[in-house]
């Protein structure tokens, strides 16, 4: 730090010094009349805090709205306290102390980025700005020209100043930067020429291609991650996730010990492929019935919206055509009631006119009671035959549980008949050497092997039930969030048009009021 | 210099060509003068002796039958015994009538099809269109019998008149031309048709579009809307149902009386010859030129009609170039019951088998009875119908641009309709581009009410005025490319402030306006697809403070006040509802400014602002700082307003801004208006026709222009050779700095230059005489060898040999020419040399002082 600042005391960012900024930005008929007013920080768009000896940034976070802040010229040494200025398209922190890039991860919309002149030795940190376009880190301590690269993710980026890093002096820097980034338009406040472009890239093309390549497959990779979330997502609104395909059948497997030593017995793998097979058929029957139901139920929601909202705009219609009528009726009524000559006359009109003003208030709320009696009908209908699509589905996913149930009962039956004839077999000492030993655990004596088969037989039948039960909680759950929001939605527009015919009818007779104080009686 | 002479024998030739056309223009004049006579009175036709016409110039093909025509027409009469005796009760087909020559011609034989070089004509409704607007009609001799001769289509279109077949077969020959499966009919037709009577129909020009049912989609939903209970009785309703009906029947009933009566007077007389009036028209079969279905044309008015069309009432017989059918089906019903398939032979009787047309749909009930056929038929008529019809007999019809453009002979066409009259023009015809006007009249003949006028080629792109005499209203339409983008202009009169409605083109518009209405005290403006969303402007004035005025000033240029502007915008969805300004009112006098806002999503009220700018005015000098009096809002959705009075006076700081702004918009709206109507005076006192750089008779000038050019540049082409080849340069070369050039030198240079020249001359004549006696030299040889063998040449050697000698004998005279020319030449072009060199300025300053 030079010795002239030694004599001033470096500063935080306080309430006084904002205020005292806020109110140097505007000094026309404007700013005086806002300053009157007194200022709310939240309309701040703008806001400079230059040559202020600022050390540390705070106090800004009431700043929501602002756009534009400058911050230059000071001696601030960490980015910091800006987390709430979440529109912010301008940040300027030239001439600043700072070492490191951080605590820009909120600003996602910022455009145009100053870092110039400070002590910063790597960039970093910045993901979180997609949106940069102008980016200037000159005369700062960057030294290796491979930093450039970490720039490539900015798609929008144009104009970039690196100028007095001590990377540009190597030769290779405006070459290498140009071909890393194609997009570039200025580079150093100079223009990008085509032929310097074309031959930077084919210079760097053998270290360029690479990361293309690179890039291009997390993009890829991205995009296939996205596309299987998109679709589990799907199939989940459908309650039917993970049913198209053995995943219910490994996940019965998954956890039974017993299962795996029962696979040793003879014959066993024999009963066990068929048995897999027609469950997988069976999850599979599931899984489809599940989307054509989904379909169904989106269909009928998508129907009920788009009655409620014909019904609603013809409604709005109708107030509109009420409300014009009654204004085209009164256009002149105040200015007359103003400009006639004699009291009583005057005073007639304005009863007549408050009349109107009532009379035009019941209309409104006539109305609005037969749309709310309507639309409450109309949602019993949509509540009840939501009901009666849940039902039916519920029922057929519990007939085809049923089925798996059945299946593994079948199977049960079938395993318990090896396991005692191997048991049969293995008292009579007939039974092949082969197995495992803590397989012939099993055949110690009879109620081993039947209480290994039970357990196993039960962990399957108890991952059928709670995958039914998920699949029943979940569509009763969306049942009643379903209408419950069509309920609420018409609950609140039923407040919202009472309020506002109350507010509007307020208004016309605060209106008629202030002309009646305007013309005193005789 | 042969490019010179090319270029003369070109121009002797077009000067021959102007001649031929002069000629053909006198005549055309004379025909003019006829059928001035003849457009008087349509009905009388005699004034045309056909017998008159100049058969000399024809070709001989119309003069005498080729001997497969002669077997035609044996066949022909054959086929007319056969028919004849087995239809005795039927009228004699029209097969075989005269020609021009007097000599008979076969129908089929005259059908030329041809397809002209004109766009227009690659439609059917072109080619009718163009029928019945080039020829003039004739009614046929006797209208219950076919022509006794029928002309070839050239002749047809040289004197630009005809009958009915005459029409039909050369409109046949067009549209087969073009592709068409066209066939001419010979047939029997109603009295209106015959005769070109359209005084019964409603013209085309005035026929409105039929409007198309819209079917609303109306998804049946389940989730209705109950309507609210109607609480008025039922019983009443009925009541006032019936009573309704009864009082409607009533009126319909003597609408309906009505309306018998005044189709009763307009129903044609009834006419004695009905069903025996002959008629040929033009059938074109569904299939080729993708046609959908089969239809008529009738070639006099040029529109089509439904197979089953009334007015058609038999046919006899059809043709095309190929064939010819006759008609074996009844038609007691008209044409209704009709079936066009000529593959039915039943149906169809044809005259010559056809061999190479199968009918793809019937093709094996055919070949069966095609069989059958041959089983019971004798072998001499089987050979006799396998007879391939002849090459036409007609000649190439050609029509020029000139007659093309002409149309109707000169180039003006009458046709009355049913209240109305349409007279055609040919383009340039008129000098204000008049080509079409129909005037409506308000009963059978006497008052006009409305006319209409079609222009062309106008420079002010005007391409149609309607005047309607009842309200004294103008409508102009324009072509896009007016000045200022004008569409369409209606008016009373061109005095400005008076009411009138300016249509535009919008998208040429930078301002997008539309449309604009005026009259003397508001102004109304539409406008369409603009950046702000404005879509609509209404401009009231107030009446203009009179003034003392002097002498010279000028009051139309003062702007009247303006009392009040509103202005109405669409939603523009990237801002919120209510601060999206749905209209706004600037009422001037009053200084208020009123602004609505869009209504929100759901709500019934809108959002209003309403400012007085009065109060600023007041504090002139001070501060000019809001008060919360000066702005009334009503916020929908909010009780209070919460916004500042600062933004309030920013808005209506902004508002006063654009205030002045639309002022000065409006003014110049008006200014703009007076301007326009300058220039349509303008352009209306002075109307020019703009012309087609192609057009190259209209563009006279251009094309001598052109040629003049197009000489010039031959010219200098020429000079630029005789330029480029200088004749001193080797010898320059060889010298080197031609500036420093002592006397002595430049008379080396001229030395050397003709001694060189010399020697080519003498070089080129010694290459003639070489080959010259080369050429002596074989046929010397040949001669000796000839003799030598004279005995056992054969004859061919010999007529050989002779061919031979006489070949060389020419080219050793021409060698022989030659030669001696170059000898006689040789002389002169080394004198002229000399001169030339004399005379090159490079030498010359050196040689001329000794």
């Amino acid at each position: 730090m030079s010795q002239l600042y030694n004599t001033i005391e470096p500063n935080v960012i306080s309430e006084e010094m904002v205020q005292k900024a806020v109110e140097e930005q505007s000094q026309d008929d404007a700013g005086q009349l806002a300053k009157r007013e007194g200022i709310n920080f939240k309309d701040v768009t703008e806001l400079q805090l230059s040559f202020r000896n600022i050390l540390q940034i705070d106090n800004l976070w009431q700043f929501e709205n602002l756009t534009k802040l400058q911050l230059d010229n000071n001696i601030i040494e960490k980015i910091e306290a800006l987390e709430s200025l979440v529109h912010l398209l301008w940040l300027d922190l030239s001439f600043n102390n700072i070492e490191v890039i951080e605590g820009l991860d909120t600003l996602v919309k910022l455009q145009d980025l100053s870092l110039y002149n400070n002590r910063i030795s790597k960039i970093e940190h910045m993901d979180a700005l997609q949106d940069l376009q102008i980016f200037s880190i000159g005369k700062n301590n960057l030294a290796t020209l491979e930093d450039v690269i970490y720039l490539r993710r900015f798609k929008n980026l144009r104009t970039l100043n690196l100028k007095g890093n001590p990377l540009c002096d190597d030769e290779q820097y405006a070459p290498f930067t140009v071909a890393h980034l194609p997009e570039l338009v200025y580079l150093d406040f100079k223009l990008v020429s085509d032929t310097m472009r074309e031959a930077a890239i084919l210079k760097y093309q053998y270290s360029t291609e690479p990361l293309k390549q690179v890039e291009a497959q997390a993009l890829a990779q991205l995009e296939e991650k996205q596309a299987k979330q998109n679709e589990l997502e799907y199939h989940e609104t459908a309650f039917v996730e993970y049913l198209n395909g053995s995943f219910l059948f490994e996940s019965m497997y998954e956890e039974d010990a017993e299962a795996a030593r029962l696979a040793y017995l003879p014959g066993v793998d024999d009963l066990l492929q068929p048995y897999r097979k027609e469950f997988v058929s069976v999850c599979e029957n599931l899984f489809n019935y599940g989307l054509k139901q989904y379909e169904k139920r989106e269909a009928e929601v998508s129907d009920f919206y788009e009655s409620l909202h014909e019904a609603l705009t013809a409604n709005q219609e109708q107030g509109r055509k009420i409300i014009l009528e009654f204004e085209n009726r009164n256009k002149r009524t105040l200015d007359e009631i103003q400009n006639v000559s004699s009291y009583d006359i005057a005073e007639s009109k304005l009863a007549e006119y408050n009349e109107d003003i009532l009379q035009l208030s019941e209309t409104l709320m006539t109305l609005e009671m037969q749309t709310a009696d309507q639309l409450e009908e109309l949602i019993k209908d949509f509540e009840r035959n939501i009901a009666v699509l849940v039902s039916t589905f519920i029922e057929n996913v519990q007939g085809m549980m049923a089925q798996c149930r059945d299946l593994e009962n079948h199977h049960h039956e079938k395993l318990l008949e090896i396991s005692i004839n191997t048991l049969e077999k293995s008292v009579k000492n007939e039974l092949d050497k082969d197995l495992p030993d803590n397989v012939r655990m099993l055949f110690v004596d009879k109620n081993t092997i039947v209480n290994a088969v039970n357990a196993s037989h039960d962990i399957h039948l108890l991952k059928i039930d709670n995958r039914e039960g998920d699949i029943l909680s979940n569509a009763h759950r969306w049942q009643a969030s379903v209408t419950e929001k069509a309920l609420q939605n018409e609950i609140d527009r039923n407040r919202n048009r009472v309020k506002e015919i109350i507010q509007y009818i307020d208004h016309l007779q605060e209106e008629l009021e202030n002309t009646e104080t305007l013309k005193p009686p005789e | 210099m042969e490019v010179l002479k090319e270029n003369e024998e070109e121009e002797q030739r077009e000067e021959e060509e102007l001649k031929a056309l002069e000629i053909s223009d006198k005549q055309h004049d004379m025909e003019r003068k006829l059928s001035v006579d003849q457009a008087c009175t349509p009905n009388d036709v005699l004034d045309f002796d056909w017998s008159s016409i100049d058969t000399s110039q024809l070709p001989s093909s119309y003069k005498t039958n080729s001997p497969k025509e002669k077997k035609l027409l044996r066949i022909a009469d054959n086929f007319l015994q056969q028919y004849a005796h087995l239809c005795p009760d039927r009228k004699p087909l029209l097969l075989h009538p005269v020609n021009e020559c007097g000599v008979e011609k076969f129908v089929s034989t005259t059908v030329r099809p041809t397809l002209l070089p004109y766009t227009e004509l690659y439609d059917w409704e072109g080619c009718a269109s163009f029928v019945s607007d080039y020829l003039t009609m004739e009614p046929l001799k006797s209208p219950i019998a076919p022509p006794s001769s029928l002309y070839s289509p050239t002749t047809i279109l040289k004197y630009q008149r005809g009958n009915c077949f005459d029409f039909s077969v050369l409109l046949c020959s067009m549209l087969i031309g073009a592709g068409y499966d066209a066939y001419c009919v010979n047939g029997y037709a109603t009295h209106n048709i015959c005769t070109m009577d359209q005084t019964l129909e409603v013209c085309p020009l005035l026929r409105k579009p039929q409007e198309v049912p819209k079917e609303g989609e109306k998804k049946s939903s389940k989730y209705r809307v109950k309507p609210p209970p109607n609480l008025q009785s039922k019983f009443e309703l009925q009541q006032e149902a019936k009573k309704e009906a009864e009082t409607e029947a009533a009126g319909e009933k003597k609408e309906r009386k009505e309306e018998e009566k005044a189709t009763e007077t307009e129903k044609p007389k009834c006419d004695p010859l009905y069903g025996l009036r002959v008629h040929a028209w033009v059938l074109v079969l569904s299939g080729k030129r993708e046609v959908p279905e089969t239809f008529f044309i009738n070639p006099f008015t040029g529109n089509s009609h439904s197979t089953t069309d009334k007015q058609f009432l038999g046919i006899e017989s059809i043709w095309n170039h190929r064939n010819y059918w006759v008609n074996m089906q009844d038609c007691w019903n008209g044409c209704k019951d009709l079936i066009f398939d000529l593959g039915d032979s039943v149906r169809w009787e044809f005259m010559l088998l056809e061999t190479d047309e199968p009918h793809l749909l019937l093709q094996d009930v055919e070949e069966k009875k095609l069989f059958d056929r041959d089983m019971d038929n004798a072998e001499k008529e089987e050979e006799d119908r396998r007879f391939d019809m002849p090459p036409s007999w007609v000649a190439r019809i050609q029509i020029s641009p000139k007659e093309f453009q002409t149309r109707s002979p000169q180039g003006r066409k009458v046709i009355l309709y049913k209240k109305a009259r349409l007279e055609k023009w040919a383009p340039y015809l008129n000098r204000n581009g008049l080509v079409q006007r129909l005037s409506v009249y308000a009963d059978s003949h006497c008052k006009i009410v409305e006319v209409r006028e079609w222009f062309k080629n106008r420079e002010d792109k005007l391409e149609m005025r309607e005047v309607n005499r009842q309200t004294q209203l103008t409508t102009e339409h324009f072509h896009p490319g007016h000045l200022l983008g004008l569409k369409a202009h209606i008016y009373t009169s061109m005095e400005p402030e008076t009411e009138r409605t300016m249509e535009f083109y919008n998208k040429a518009r930078a301002d997008g306006l539309q449309k604009r209405v005026d009259n003397a005290s508001e102004m109304t403006e539409y406008f369409v697809g603009r950046d702000d969303f404005l879509y609509f402007r209404h401009v009231e004035f107030g009446k203009r403070v009179k003034k003392i005025h002097m002498a010279g000033t000028r009051t139309d240029i003062k702007p009247q006040p303006i009392v009040q502007i509103k202005e109405c915008f669409h939603r523009n969805l990237e801002k919120p509802a209510d601060e999206d300004v749905a209209e706004r009112i600037f009422l001037i006098t009053e200084e208020r400014i009123n602004l609505t806002y869009h209504l929100n999503d759901k709500y019934i009220t809108a959002s209003k602002k309403n400012f007085l700018k009065r109060a600023e005015r007041d504090r002139k000098g001070n501060e000019t700082i809001m008060t919360p009096e000066m702005c009334i809002t009503y916020q929908v959705g909010s009780s209070k307003t919460d916004k500042k009075l600062l933004h309030q006076y920013r808005l209506l700081q902004k508002l006063i801004e654009e205030e002045k702004q639309l002022k000065r918009e409006v003014w110049e709206s008006a200014t703009e208006v007076r301007e326009i109507l300058k220039i349509r005076e303008d352009e209306e006192a002075d109307i020019k026709l703009t012309f087609s750089i192609y057009d190259r008779e209209r563009h006279e000038k251009r094309r001598q222009e052109s040629e003049a050019m197009n000489n010039l540049m031959e010219d200098d082409l020429l000079g630029q050779e005789e330029q480029d080849l200088d004749y001193l340069a080797p010898f320059l070369i060889q010298i080197g700095n031609t500036e420093k050039m002592s006397k002595w030198q430049a008379s080396r240079i001229k030395d050397d230059c003709l001694t060189d020249f010399k020697h080519r001359l003498t070089h080129k004549a010694n290459i003639i005489q070489a080959r010259l006696e080369k050429e002596i030299e074989e046929l010397q040889k040949k001669d000796w060898c000839y003799h030598e063998n004279r005995n056992q040449l054969s004859m061919e050697d010999e007529a050989d040999f002779l061919t031979y000698c006489s070949e060389t004998m020419l080219r050793i005279r021409i060698l022989a020419l030659r030669l001696e020319r170059e000898k006689q030449m040789a002389p002169q072009k080394y004198l002229a040399l000399e001169e030339k060199l004399r005379k090159d300025p490079r030498l010359n300053v050196h040689l001329s002082h000794p």
